[in-house]
């Protein structure tokens, strides 16, 4: 069985329908996006052990396993010589102050973008979390097309599938696709280490190839 | 500061926003709205919409000098600022500045009391389109929260074409203005769009240059005449023999589209020769259906009349002759059709007679017949002719013209009037009892499980059909009633009503006798409210102005209506006429100053935005704020007075202490701006605007195209598909694809067989003069909308004053002048059997003998004594629109009701003092 599991929105109004849902191809990318959206968040200790540890690829196949369209996991190695002080700090050298998409499109008003982005959020019953982590994180973002994929898994609805699915693609049309790929063009223009390469190629890859599947659902 | 600074400065700005004008020209141009500081420099038309279909036009520019001069109203001295208290009598003129917190408590108690002595129900709300969704919206959630009545607008301000109601079970038959340029005939028939349409008009133009005829007929030589290949004079309320006319041309000399007369009306259908009706499925089997008919199959006989398709799938309907038909009971009538008796009807209205009533010589008719029939033909209609006591009429036969000819459903043809586009996250949002997807989810699933519970029952039903059945249900448990009975119960119109002189001389009845049959008969059930016994005590007028509008004049409400009221709540942003004799004025903001858009129509099929460019002035408020603030005071109040719950006049209890949190849904709904997201989120969910959409999208575009006509009733009625890249031509899908139209016979239906039309002699169009409304007087006065306004609401801007003469003008021939003994620029007084009115004289040889206009939109105090045209209109309704219970002619919300005339009425003119 599979649930949602948010860190940088938390539920304000409870859909109708259960909140485990056997594993299938959705849950399969709401799963990635799980993934992703923990992969992207400021590194701490237990980051950096999981890169250790191979835990990264390990969760990021199992989550794909049941993916419609094939990603590539490849291989993660971390650097014998990377520590986590040096680990966080290439987070801080490629993302700057974080993966925001204000930040990214050099938005004058970052407050803007979150009100319009809290605004999208509500619409689906979602606040942004009380930690703060901000409404237009990369974290915060992956956590969002989780829940509308667990969403469209866990509808009993046609109507409202459709209207998930609707509401994924055009996420990723306005909001995902519209930064992450210059973003992921910065910082690989910088070099990344070994961890946040796999990282960046993962996320960029995915995202495209989600789309496209989105689209393809929604247009068949 | 230098001459040349100065004027740089007028044109600075730091702030860009996109604006439009939420008017009742409904026509949203989208403005680029340029402010420095807090104050709104000036605005620019858009200019940025798309172009939608290879070699169409698009609509650019958009825009009118009233719109392009809508900042200056911001500051004009009309202008409401702070609440005010009434200090003296009413209409005196004495105000007191109060607090909002006071005007509310004031407001609430007043409510309240009502509530408690006399029921909800005597707690009125006036709808109508001014204002905007925004201004509307929160007064009527606060009315449906409370169970009070609002009156319908359209029975308030008669935009109601009641011709195609009648003929087509709909509001109107309204294409993209684009369509326009595809016709290869214009007719401007009971239209001034060169004044009325403004930023639509480029397209007859355009047309133009591509070749088309455009042609106006009207009684004047008006300005949309002069730009006109040919001009048809037609005399005051004849148009409906001119059409007939051409019908009869059409008709004998072979011109007709039989084919597609067959497929798209009830031409072939059966009709009883001994009873005038219809032959009905249960006259021949024993059982059978009110709502089935037979048409004569050439070869085979007697055949069911498709009902679920148009299409005749193999049949051949014979259009004339007469054959027997056994009935049930076994005995044996005669049938002819529908077309059988519509010749015998045109025989009276062959060109040589018809030129007898309507003035247009045979020769013009028969030239203008003959070039309908061989052109994609459009009527430019706008809503003039409904205001005709017998606009009826006129309509049926101008829409049978289009239906002999094959003119509708095609590229550049139909009537165009105007059609709401169906902005489903609008019609969605009173039922929402929470924010987001899951409840919109909820709610369409909900009205789809009714609409296919309906279609079980009559599986044939198209989904317009069962929307409009759906809108039915919904306005008999709803708040909006036809103002008819209000204004016949309270408002002192029965007397008027009942004035035999002034009504249709065919009325076999009293007027009396007709409005208690139908409701006795239960054709208003349930909307037939409120009733006598339940007087009005506390009204509220947003944005709307009846003192001005209402037909039967400011006076009359003042003697009847007023003193009934214990408050008259008045909420603009202006001091009209109506908020002069108010108990209190509550300041609403003005476009520019707050968030808004207006009701969509698919002229445009698009959703245009008007953003805060500024704060608003004074203490000026939304109309969101007023009402959620009123809503929460009244519960305030509800509770310290003990009065926590109430049943209203549905027996519904209510409860007070939770109003002022339904109202925000919890706090959901705390903003304007977070409630037009909602809707067009919803909207943009139910698939009507485009995936994605939002007030962001909104704010970032100005304005957003449709991309489908939505769920609702009101949007399907164009019947039509909405492409991204083609022009959107109403009723394709009738045409096109033979889906049936939502009338008694599925066809679009001439013949109205319900006994009250065949008392009438009106079961088939037919001429008839406007009733002597106002007494037997020899000049009769017309109407329409000027240049610069739309109604009275640009009357305060002082640019717009400055381009005309700036006040009332009675426009007259010049012959009328002389006989009168009346120059140009005196003044003149206007007097007929019902009231007076007094205003300049303007003699002009474009107008004709016998007719005077009087172009609306003044108020009332720019008259002498405060006496504006409507004193002059007795505001007569047609008894027979009180029909209910007949296939379609029965009450939806905005559509069939009785409806006030104010064209044609007859006067009389003296000079009062020279110039
Ligand atoms: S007043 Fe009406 S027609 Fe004129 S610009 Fe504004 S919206 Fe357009």
């Amino acid at each position: 069985m599979f649930t949602y599991s948010l860190t940088g929105l938390e539920i304000k109004s409870a859909a109708d329908g259960p909140e485990e849902v056997e594993e299938n191809e959705t849950t399969a990318r709401s799963a990635v996006y799980q993934v992703l959206g923990a992969f992207f968040s400021a590194p701490d200790r237990d980051h950096f052990d999981r890169a250790g540890q191979g835990l990264w690829t390990k969760e990021l196949t199992e989550a794909a396993s049941l993916l419609p369209f094939p990603l590539e996991v490849g291989e993660l190695t971390l650097a014998s010589d990377v520590d986590p002080e040096s680990y966080s700090a290439e987070y801080a050298r490629l993302f700057g102050a974080g993966c925001s998409e204000a930040l990214q499109i050099g938005a004058e008003d970052r407050d803007d973008v979150e009100a319009k982005l809290r605004r999208e959020y509500e619409y689906f019953g979602l606040a942004v979390s009380t930690d703060r982590r901000a409404a237009d994180d990369l974290c915060t973002e992956c956590d969002f097309m989780q829940y509308l994929a667990f969403r469209e898994a866990a509808t009993g609805s046609d109507r409202l599938r459709a209207s998930y699915r609707k509401a994924q693609r055009d996420f990723l049309e306005r909001h995902l696709l519209s930064w992450v790929p210059d973003m992921v063009a910065a910082a690989t223009a910088l070099g990344p280490n070994a961890v946040y390469s796999w990282g960046l190629d993962r996320l960029d890859t995915f995202l495209r190839s989600d789309l496209d599947y989105v689209t393809a659902q929604l247009d068949g | 500061m230098s001459t040349e600074d100065r004027y740089q400065r007028r044109w600075c700005w730091d702030r860009v926003t996109w604006g439009t004008h939420c008017v009742n020209c409904l026509a949203t141009c989208p403005y680029r709205v340029f402010t420095l500081g807090d104050t709104v420099a000036f605005e620019e038309q858009g200019g940025t919409i798309e172009a939608v279909a290879e070699g169409v036009p698009d609509l650019n520019p958009l825009g009118c000098q009233k719109g392009s001069a809508w900042s200056v109203q911001l500051t004009s001295e009309d202008r409401v600022l702070h609440p005010l208290r009434r200090v003296g009598e009413r209409g005196g003129g004495q105000w007191e500045q109060i607090t909002w917190e006071e005007a509310l408590t004031e407001v609430a108690d007043a409510m309240l009391d009502t509530i408690d002595e006399d029921g909800v129900e005597s707690i009125v709300f006036e709808e109508s389109v001014e204002g905007g969704l925004l201004s509307q919206a929160p007064f009527l959630r606060l009315a449906g929260l409370l169970g009070a009545i609002t009156l319908d607008a359209n029975g308030l301000v008669n935009d109601l074409p009641t011709g195609h109601h009648i003929t087509f079970g709909k509001f109107s038959c309204a294409s993209t203005v684009d369509d326009t340029f595809r016709s290869e005939l214009l007719l401007q028939w009971h239209s001034n769009p060169a004044y009325t349409s403004i930023p639509y008009h480029h397209f007859i133009s355009e047309a133009r240059y591509r070749g088309a005829t455009v042609v106006a007929i009207a009684p004047d030589y008006n300005a949309s005449a002069v730009s006109s290949d040919m001009f048809v004079p037609v005399r005051p309320g004849t148009d409906a023999a001119l059409a007939l006319s051409m019908c009869e041309v059409v008709l004998s000399e072979g011109l007709a589209d039989l084919e597609f007369a067959s497929t798209q009306t009830d031409l072939p259908l059966l009709v009883r020769t001994d009873t005038g009706r219809f032959l009905r499925e249960r006259d021949i089997r024993s059982g059978g259906a009110e709502d089935h008919f037979f048409l004569w199959d050439e070869g085979n006989g007697i055949h069911d009349a498709p009902r679920a398709t148009l299409r005749l799938e193999g049949l051949k309907p014979a259009l004339r002759g007469r054959w027997p038909v056994q009935l049930a009971d076994g005995s044996t009538v005669e049938v002819t059709t529908v077309l059988s008796l519509l010749e015998e009807r045109l025989a009276d209205y062959v060109p040589e007679r018809a030129e007898e009533l309507c003035g247009v010589a045979a020769s013009t008719i028969r030239t203008l017949a003959r070039m309908v029939a061989g052109h994609r033909c459009k009527i430019l209609e706008g809503f003039n002719t409904p205001k005709y006591y017998h606009g009826d009429l006129m309509e049926r036969s101008m829409c049978l013209l289009l239906g002999l000819t094959g003119n509708w459903g095609r590229p550049g043809t139909g009537i165009q009037g105007l059609a709401l586009a169906g902005l489903d996250g609008y019609f969605l949002f009173p039922m929402k009892t929470k924010k987001g997807v899951e409840e919109t989810a909820r709610l369409l699933e909900g009205i789809e499980q009714a609409v296919e519970t309906m279609r079980e029952r009559d599986p044939e039903a198209t989904d317009e059909m069962l929307g409009n059945q759906l809108l039915a249900l919904s306005a008999s448990s709803g708040t909006s009633a036809p103002p008819v009975f209000f204004n016949y119960h309270h408002a002192g119109y029965r007397e008027t009503w009942n004035r035999a002189e002034w009504s249709d001389p065919t009325m076999k009845r009293t007027f009396d006798a007709y409005l208690s049959d139908a409701v006795r008969r239960g054709w208003w059930g349930g909307v037939a409210r409120p009733g006598a016994a339940t007087e009005p005590r506390v009204l509220f007028s947003v944005g709307t102005n009846p003192l001005r509008r209402a037909r039967g004049g400011r006076a009359k409400l003042l003697s009847n209506l007023w003193p009934k009221l214990d408050k008259v709540v008045v909420v603009d942003f202006r001091m009209s006429t109506t908020a002069l004799h108010a108990d209190l004025i509550l300041p609403s903001a003005m476009q520019y100053e707050r968030v808004n858009v207006q009701y969509p129509i698919t002229h445009t099929l698009r959703l245009s935005f008007s953003d805060a460019a500024t704060p608003p002035r004074g203490e000026s408020r939304t109309e969101w704020q007023i009402f959620s603030a009123l809503a929460k005071r009244l519960s305030e109040r509800a509770v310290e007075r003990d009065l926590l719950e109430y049943v209203d006049g549905r027996r519904q209890t209510r409860h007070l202490d939770r109003l002022g949190d339904d109202f925000v849904v919890g706090g959901d709904f705390a903003s304007e701006e977070v409630v037009l997201d909602e809707w067009v989120r919803d909207s943009a969910d139910a698939g009507t605007l485009p995936v994605g959409s939002s007030v962001e999208t909104l704010r970032r575009d100005g304005s957003i195209r449709f991309t489908g006509l939505g769920i609702f009733a009101p949007g399907l009625s164009v019947a039509a598909d909405v492409s991204p890249t083609d022009v959107m031509t109403a009723f394709g899908w009738h045409v096109d694809k033979g889906l049936p139209f939502p009338t008694l016979t599925r066809r679009a239906q001439f013949y109205i067989d319900h006994p009250w039309f065949v008392e009438a002699d009106e079961h088939l169009p037919r001429h008839k003069e406007p009733p002597r409304m106002g007494g037997d007087w020899p000049l009769l006065m017309t109407s329409g909308h000027s240049r610069w306004t739309v109604h009275s609401i640009s009357m305060g801007n002082r640019p717009l004053l400055g381009t005309h003469r700036g006040r009332p003008l009675v426009v007259m021939s010049e012959q009328d002048a002389v006989e009168c003994a009346v120059r140009e620029g005196d003044q003149v007084r206007v007097v007929n059997d019902h009231g007076a009115f007094e205003a300049m004289a303007r003699v002009t040889p474009r107008v004709r003998p016998g007719q005077l206009i009087v172009y609306n939109g003044f108020e009332p105090h720019m008259f002498p004594r405060w006496e504006g045209t409507n004193e002059v209109e007795p505001g007569m309704v047609k008894w027979l629109h009180l029909v209910g219970k007949y296939g379609h002619l029965r009450y939806l919300p905005f559509g069939w009701q009785p409806v006030p005339a104010d064209r044609a009425v007859f006067v009389r003119l003296e000079r009062v003092e020279a110039v």
